[in-house]
């Protein structure tokens, strides 16, 4: 792992640490999150065709799996 | 135990993984987009396939179902395992052992089947999946 060291402004910074609050990770997991969605991937495998095939408009829909096939408890 | 061996995998993928792939608004989407693009060998058990249909059966449609299967037979670095009784009774197993988990049969089966062929890498964002001591592509700074 490389260790870098970035610049932000004092409101980029607020922001950035509000996020990561909310979505319960450290300030370095968002930004290389944020990281990962701009930089290019290779996408001229066919199954990439499915990559974002939906939009289900839930951050967290991958760790509710379980809700939606097996239901909610009760 | 005579369930069939992953093929040298790299890593086991849970149906976690699938779905932040497909979902572009999952926060993870981004990560697995990228493993996807270019992975290695990988393997994951018609449990989890089973799973994934029945995500997108219940959540949109038939036709999206058969889409999550199109992505499966397509996927050819992923090799699909079979679970037999062999397979239950291990993964059964892993349920009792963690009676303070709710854990799935189908995490469960994975996790008997990573220790099993010494797979330490897990593509999920379920952290039930690392129980058994693999890392998690959501915790993996090589990722």
């Amino acid at each position: 792992m490389i260790r870098t060291q970035i610049s932000l402004s004092e409101q980029e910074y607020a922001a950035a640490k509000q996020e990561a609050r909310r979505l319960g990770i450290s300030l370095a997991e968002l930004l290389r999150r944020s990281l990962r969605a701009v930089l290019p991937c290779d996408e001229s495998r066919p199954w990439m065709r499915y990559a974002g095939m939906i939009e289900t408009g839930d951050p967290d829909s991958s760790s509710r799996i379980d809700d939606v096939v097996y239901g909610a408890k009760r | 135990m005579t369930w069939s061996m992953a093929r040298s995998a790299d890593a086991y993928v849970d149906t976690s993984a699938f779905i932040a792939f497909a979902d572009r608004s999952d926060t993870h989407h981004a990560l697995f987009r990228r493993l996807f693009s270019n992975p290695p060998a990988i393997v994951t058990t018609t449990l989890v396939v089973a799973e994934g249909h029945g995500w997108f059966l219940k959540r949109y449609d038939r036709t999206r179902g058969l889409q999550f299967l199109s992505l499966i037979e397509e996927l050819t670095p992923l090799q699909v395992l079979a679970v037999g009784p062999d397979e239950h009774a291990a993964g059964a197993a892993v349920v009792r052992k963690y009676t303070d988990q709710d854990l799935t049969l189908t995490d469960a089966v994975g996790l008997a089947l990573m220790t099993r062929d010494r797979i330490e890498r897990c593509w999920s964002t379920d952290h039930h999946l690392g129980l058994g001591g693999a890392l998690l592509a959501i915790h993996d700074p090589g990722t």
